[in-house]
């Protein structure tokens, strides 16, 4: 069941959520309309409404079937009318994106696949680093863990594969690679990821108000930093 | 005074409602396995239905209860005692300080729940919810449990009848519906025909993340790639192997893999009850059946 709704599709996931999608190609970063219309769909408060998930080309909701009366196919393309309305009738703010600098401390001793990454991209580890860290990355998603964003597009020349078998443990903070995507572990994992260096900030803080430090939508961009002044930072010791 | 865990069970939780709104952060929603058998036990003790429960794996923990109190087991049957006594499943029970309660053996389903009349202590929420958070309960955990005034808890005829309807749908029936999703027209048409016409079961490396299913290898028409979107309880994907996973309670929010259809809510406590040596077939229905049949059965339990 669809709807093609401007450059949006209406897809039913199952029985209890809803599926947004973009039908246009984006090249890089998540499309502002999709984030207008999470924002839009936030601001109406809708009881019956248990989640939001936005990821790359699409924003789920997560309904509770008791609480939802209407078809959710006519929910969701009420929904997506009154948003096309609102957005040609008032002059729409450009969403503020928000810009979040991550120190990185690229050091071998916490970067442990730094030095075979650099080997298997033909440029020297120097290189590597400038490479990852001249980037503006765009979070297109969190999942696998609490507050892990997934972060792209990492540069063509440094795009390296997942591990055949995932490393029994990561570290709290490590940054890693996976084809096209960088991202962070927020806490110590299982994981795959080719592990090029390690952020001394935490990522997710279970006692803090905004629990994680990405959202969707979120544009970051890396910086080197000496081992010294990562030990000098570290928040992990308390998680570790 | 409270419930004291004595012997550490193989993986027992605490769960609730479920944590939710807070999956666009990548936190998964938790909640029981068996949402049914959760209500049922509340619904016996006259609790609210969405008053937290201690969920239960074989082999499960040994409690210790240190005041008098009501309790309740519904769900799986394994065989409880109370100091070496059989008590019965779905029933109000009273314990007295000293009591002890364990499970000797799993005789039917996978899941069981128990649960107390009174109220844990809120402070133990994270998120406004309950619901154990990457932990299992330990030996030598203490819930403390506020009680009233210890009130006689009764079955009456309209219980015993929540009872009978809700055992019948775990137990003796069998269906396992799904919705057909995103990637469903990807596949090939035999595997079509074998996802419907074939029997399944649940592999014994399944976990409160998913089930792994066991049985034809499912293929697409042509290799695919997709990108992440959000995965949901009952998701059905398909992993590169050909094998079929069936997302639970613990579910990762994002998901990359072939999204083949949505098991149906109404159907994921019985199959959160199936053993891993019991076949079981998939069938396809639609949105507004799932709907009635979910609303049906939650309606049971507004006598």
């Amino acid at each position: 069941m669809q709807k093609n709704s401007a450059h949006f599709q209406i897809q039913l996931l199952g029985d209890h959520a809803i599926v947004f999608k973009i039908t246009t190609i984006l090249r890089e970063g998540i499309d502002q309309d999709l984030i207008a219309l999470r924002q839009f769909i936030i601001d109406k408060k809708i009881s019956g409404i248990k989640d939001d998930i936005l990821a790359y080309d699409t924003l789920t909701l997560i309904y509770d079937i008791q609480s939802f009366k209407d078809h959710p196919y006519l929910f969701a393309t009420n929904i997506m009318d009154a948003f096309i309305l609102e957005s040609s009738t008032l002059k729409q703010p450009k969403n503020a994106v928000r810009l979040i600098e991550i120190p990185v401390c690229y050091d071998p001793i916490l970067g442990i696949d730094i030095q075979t990454a650099a080997i298997s991209s033909n440029c020297s580890v120097q290189e590597l680093i400038q490479l990852h860290s001249e980037k503006v990355y765009t979070v297109y998603c969190l999942g696998f863990l609490p507050g892990f964003a997934y972060m792209g597009d990492v540069p063509k020349a440094i795009q390296l594969p997942r591990h055949p078998a995932p490393r029994s443990k990561v570290e709290a903070g490590s940054v890693g690679i996976a084809g096209i995507q960088t991202g962070i572990y927020p806490i110590a994992s299982p994981g795959g990821w080719q592990i090029i260096g390690r952020t001394p900030l935490k990522i997710f803080d279970p006692n803090s108000k905004e629990l994680t430090l990405f959202k969707a939508g979120d544009q970051v961009k890396f910086y080197p930093i000496s081992l010294v002044l990562f030990h000098q930072l570290n928040a992990h010791l308390d998680v570790d | 005074m409270s419930i004291k865990i004595i012997k550490k069970g193989l993986s027992d939780r605490i769960e609730d409602h479920g944590r939710y709104g807070f999956q666009a952060l990548g936190i998964q929603p938790s909640g029981p396995m068996d949402f049914l058998s959760a209500q049922l036990a509340n619904a016996i003790l006259d609790n609210d239905l969405i008053n937290p429960v201690f969920e239960l794996h074989f082999p499960a923990s040994t409690f210790e209860f240190e005041q008098t109190m009501y309790i309740c087991i519904s769900g799986a049957n394994f065989v409880p005692v109370i100091n070496e006594k059989s008590v019965a499943l779905n029933t109000p029970i009273k314990v007295f300080p000293k009591d002890q309660l364990s499970f000797l053996q799993p005789l039917e389903g996978r899941t069981t729940y128990l649960a107390f009349k009174g109220q844990l202590d809120p402070k133990l929420q994270w998120l406004n919810s309950f619901c154990s958070f990457q932990t299992t309960l330990n030996k030598e955990d203490h819930f403390k449990i506020t009680t009233d005034l210890i009130k006689e808890i009764t079955l009456d005829q309209s219980k015993q009848h929540l009872i009978q309807q809700i055992q019948t749908t775990l137990f003796n029936e069998h269906e396992i519906r799904f919705i057909p999703g995103p990637a469903w027209n990807d596949l090939d048409p035999a595997s079509i025909q074998d996802l419907v016409n074939q029997p399944f079961s649940i592999d014994p490396k399944s976990n409160r993340m998913g089930f792994l299913l066991k049985g034809p290898n499912i293929h697409l028409s042509e290799p695919k790639h997709y990108l992440s979107s959000a995965v949901t309880r009952g998701t059905l994907q398909l992993l590169p192997n050909g094998n079929l996973i069936v997302l639970m309670a613990d579910h990762q929010t994002i998901g990359g893999y072939a999204n083949l259809g949505q098991i149906i809510l109404v159907d994921l406590p019985r199959l959160a009850q199936l053993n891993n040596q019991s076949p079981f077939k998939l069938s396809i229905t639609n949105v507004q059946t799932a709907h009635q049949l979910y609303r049906a059965k939650q309606s049971w339990f507004m006598h």
